[in-house]
């Protein structure tokens, strides 16, 4: 079996990790392309500048593998690289200063295949508005909202990241939903 | 709100993702059938997850190159503090061993043919008359240190 054939896809992360510890750079690169979107949107929504994002998941990354020796597993290596994440993220805005809003045509796909045109077209509007309102979330509202539901995270995980404990996560995750849908009306 | 509707929207999120599964997703198209609110929160919700950012391509590439340079940086600091530490230990012999025992290394060997002031690389792992350590091969390393130790003689190699 070929080095690229142990790192496959069905491995687990604590495996990738074990791998990576003694210096696999399969494993690692396995590693980044699992989490690097949901280290990136952290990091974006945190800093709301795409290129100082970008460069807190690269940072935060390097950070974890040069920890790796120390990983002990409590957490998962996602969670743990989160935590990193956020915490470069919070240091790179409070280096930079800048709350650049992220413009909107920067958000994913939007839109379905099977709507008439101009049912389409409103639906993709309605839905770029709602990430447009998200945006105006207080932090914690609108990390615990996008934890939850782009990375589908638990509340216990999303205290963690945000400093607070599950149930506050949770009242902030509701909270910022009805925001939400106030705003949206 | 109903017992129904706070079990659903604690679902919403991994039914708008389509990570829930088939039950808790046929629960909840059943409900939402029926319920405005919740209706309204999962398409919220469904329009959040529609609209997440991704990673810019290449960004694997880029941890990884960024994870290849820090590595060779460190390994060449790790030589440097190696050859400070031997070039301490030959020195120290030298005084010791009088005048003639600090081997000019640098003239004797490395640095008589080298053009000043010119970058250059070469096959002996030398860079710049000065000994590039990392590329220097366990038997040359060997040599080295012979020709930085004085034989019992008071010679040099």
């Amino acid at each position: 079996m070929t080095g690229h054939e142990r790192v496959g896809a069905a491995e687990s992360d604590a495996e990738l990790v074990q791998r990576g510890r003694s210096g696999d750079e399969r494993a690692l690169g396995l590693l980044v392309e699992r989490h690097q979107d949901a280290a990136y949107r952290l990091a974006l929504s945190i800093t709301r500048d795409e290129d100082t994002a970008h460069d807190v998941v690269q940072d935060a990354y390097l950070k974890a593998f040069r920890a790796l020796d120390g990983f002990r597993g409590d957490a998962s290596f996602r969670t743990w690289l989160m935590t990193i994440a956020a915490n470069e993220a919070r240091g790179a805005l409070r280096k930079t200063k800048r709350r650049r809003e992220t413009p909107l045509e920067a958000v994913g796909p939007v839109g379905s295949d099977e709507r008439d045109p101009a049912e389409s077209a409103a639906l993709a509007d309605e839905t770029r508005r709602a990430r447009a309102m998200l945006e105006r979330l207080p932090e914690k509202q609108r990390l615990s909202v996008s934890l939850r539901i782009e990375e589908g995270m638990s509340f216990r995980e999303i205290g963690t990241l945000i400093g607070s404990s599950e149930g506050a996560a949770r009242v902030n995750y509701f909270h910022g939903i009805r925001r939400l849908r106030e705003l949206m009306e | 709100m109903t017992d129904r509707c706070a079990t659903v929207r604690e679902a919403i999120p991994d039914v708008a993702a389509g990570r829930a599964t088939a039950g808790v997703e046929r629960l909840a198209q059943k409900h939402v059938a029926t319920c405005r609110e919740c209706r309204a929160e999962l398409a919220l919700a469904r329009a959040v997850y529609a609209t997440r950012a991704h990673a810019p391509e290449g960004t694997a590439e880029r941890v990884l190159a960024a994870l290849r340079s820090q590595r060779r940086t460190r390994s060449r600091a790790g030589w440097g503090l190696a050859a400070a530490a031997v070039a301490a230990l030959a020195l120290g012999i030298g005084i010791a061993s009088g005048p003639h025992g600090v081997p000019d290394v640098a003239t004797a060997e490395l640095g008589e043919d080298e053009t000043e002031g010119e970058l250059w690389l070469s096959d002996d792992g030398v860079l710049a008359g000065a000994p590039v350590w990392e590329t220097l091969s366990d038997e040359a390393l060997a040599e080295l240190l012979e020709e930085l130790v004085p034989s019992p003689t008071g010679g040099q190699a």
